[in-house]
């Protein structure tokens, strides 16, 4: 039963992806017109272009080249890039290693960030500590991570020069090292996610610590922090899960942002780089692997949701 | 984002849907609400009037030395081009509040009707349109709106009307999903139920019937899409891909005068300063509103 549910999920998260590399393949060959012209310049001859679309396959009808180019992706060859002759595979490998990294540390942080300030807000509920959280999470909703980020650069980076001001992880020999190199653009991105999740969970550990069965633990004289964790937390939970998923969007929005603002080596700048290049299957295969990654932590936010919560079983 | 206990008390959510109880009710606004409203009037005031007695012109260059502190000739220091930054700051406002407003209005009045007929047509048309917002939404905001700008070329780049089109394109499909849950809710009800019964057309019956009841959920969406929009141009213009220089744009000045960040960190300070604070405005603004209706301004991507 469970096992078919998460398979449906599977299944439906795989044809949303080949619906997604439709309209991002549409989006970056169809709609613009003469890619040969865009990429080379509108002064290269006749013949340079004519080579160029022979190489791209673009003298072929858009689904054949749809088909050529899905093919290839399912068996994670992407092409070659057209700004050097590299496969576009092996400039993305690094890349996308260093915003999974990055991600990584942010996501690790941001757990225990919300669930404690969360907490310490529902527990001073209406008073001083609970203001200030608001006031401070709804400051950290209203500032754009490249701002935020370029603030935190001033302050630790120039002002205190206790954090690299590039964040080059590459270079960094000890992974004490990576780590500190790490700290500034992964704070950034824990800050993002974490305010919004620290207002929901804040709602409903208010919801659930007003629920009979955590008044009756605090009658029964049980001491506050074991209520609080051991009983209302746990429900408190699993709707903050979806406030997650929808986090990772704002990560993953975040990180094409915060790695250009600490000139980190990531698949976001990657992207921006691409782009201004008009490398057009680089652009493909980084949007492609960024809605993939998307897609697939939506699935298993609702994967740990279900197997959470045996209600949704049903559906 | 609000808190279920404080504000629930007061709301009769049968009077709270509609324009006249909402006026009504505009007197009892929360205090952030009133902060927020106005923080929104201030900004307004500066965007029709700045223009007027901003000290220099927004593209006024070697006003002061590059990179001025700030004094009293130059409030907030000068750029690298010795442009007047507080100019600059003052005069890039009422871009920022055209662009959000128009595409978030665009996006909302699109994202409403096609939300609207999709709920209540059903059937074919339901599933298709909700399957393509479905795919344009699982593509991440900003790679989608990165991705439509890398479509439109290099020539196009910087167009305001490109940017009101991007931001617009990737709210409707968020906006028509929201609006689409009201209105399977609503057809249920007896009135829509009577005016089929009456024969009215479809259109009519978003439109008459629907509609004025989507309001609330309409006016929250448009507030919490405004507020983010201000972000994502000032994203667009940090990344090179929003206006294009000499346009005194906050997103694009913070990413131009970030070489100075440690000589003079007031130049990205101050449009970092003004763009958050007229987020923080529309937030509060909008989070005020939308408890007055009985509902949560709740943020989604």
């Amino acid at each position: 039963m469970l096992t078919r549910l998460l398979a449906r999920r599977l299944l439906l998260g795989a044809l949303t992806l080949l619906a997604i590399s439709l309209v991002i393949f549409l989006t970056a060959e169809v709609l613009p017109g003469d890619i040969a012209a865009r990429v080379l310049g509108r002064e290269s001859t006749a013949e340079a272009r004519a080579a160029f679309r022979e190489r791209l396959n673009l003298d072929q009808p858009v689904h054949q080249r749809y088909w050529l180019w899905i093919q290839g992706v399912v068996r994670g060859d992407f092409g070659q890039a057209l700004t050097n002759d590299r496969e576009v595979a092996d400039i993305i490998a690094p890349r996308l290693r260093s915003t999974l990294v990055i991600g990584g540390v942010a996501f690790a942080l941001y757990i225990p960030v919300t669930i404690v300030l969360a907490s310490l807000a529902a527990i001073h509920r209406d008073r001083a500590l609970d203001g200030l959280i608001s006031v401070l999470t709804l400051i950290g909703l209203s500032v754009p991570e490249f701002v935020s980020g370029t603030v935190l650069l001033i302050v630790f980076a120039v002002i205190f020069p206790i954090f690299p001001v590039m964040s080059l992880v590459d270079q960094a020999e000890t992974p004490l090292e990576a780590l500190r190199t790490l700290a500034l653009p992964a704070i950034t991105l824990t800050t993002i996610m974490a305010v919004y999740a620290i207002r929901m969970l804040r709602d409903n550990l208010i919801d659930v610590l007003d629920s009979e069965y955590v008044r009756m633990a605090t009658l029964k004289g049980l001491p506050r922090l074991q209520v609080i964790f051991r009983h209302a937390l746990p429900n408190a939970i699993v709707p903050a899960l979806n406030v997650t998923a929808l986090n990772l969007a704002y990560l993953i929005g975040g990180v094409v942002l915060v790695e250009r603002v600490f000139s980190y080596p990531g698949l976001g700048s990657l992207l921006v780089d691409s782009i201004l290049l008009r490398d057009v299957p680089v652009i493909e295969a980084v949007a492609l692997l960024v809605s993939a990654i998307y897609v697939f932590a939506n699935l298993f936010a609702d994967a740990m949701a279900i197997v959470l919560n045996p209600r949704l079983r049903a559906g | 984002m609000t808190s279920p206990v404080a504000e629930r008390s007061d709301s009769n959510p049968e009077s709270a849907i509609g324009w006249l109880p909402l006026f009504a009710r505009l007197r009892r606004l929360p205090p952030g609400a009133l902060i927020g409203g106005l923080i929104l009037l201030v900004y307004l005031f500066v965007a029709l009037t700045g223009r007027y007695w901003a000290p220099y012109g927004p593209t006024k260059t070697g006003t002061g030395p590059p990179f001025a502190p700030p004094g009293r000739e130059h409030l907030l220091g000068t750029d690298q081009l010795g442009r007047d930054v507080f100019s600059r700051v003052v005069h890039g406002t009422d871009d920022v509040l055209l662009l959000s407003l128009t595409s978030t209005l665009i996006a909302t009045l699109a994202g409403g009707l096609l939300g609207l007929l999709s709920g209540f047509l059903g059937g074919w048309f339901d599933e298709l349109l909700m399957r393509l917002f479905d795919v344009m939404i699982s593509i991440p905001l900003l790679v989608l709106a990165l991705l439509v700008i890398a479509a439109a070329g290099p020539e196009l780049s910087g167009n305001y009307l490109l940017l009101i089109g991007v931001i617009a394109l990737v709210y409707t499909p968020r906006i028509a999903r929201m609006v689409r849950a009201v209105a399977m809710d609503l057809v249920t009800r007896d009135f829509v139920t009577a005016a089929r019964t009456r024969g009215e057309s479809a259109w009519s019956i978003a439109l008459r019937e629907l509609l004025p009841n989507a309001t609330g959920v309409l006016l929250v969406e448009f507030g919490v899409r405004a507020g983010y929009a201000p972000i994502l141009i000032g994203s667009l213009g940090f990344l090179g891909f929003g206006a294009r220089p000499p346009t005194p744009e906050w997103g694009l000045m913070i990413s131009e005068n970030r070489v100075a960040i440690v000589t003079a960190p007031v130049t990205v300070l101050a449009p970092a300063v003004a763009l958050a604070l007229l987020v923080i405005g529309l937030n509060s603004f909008t989070d005020g509103i939308a408890r007055l209706l009985g509902r949560s301004a709740q943020r989604s991507p």
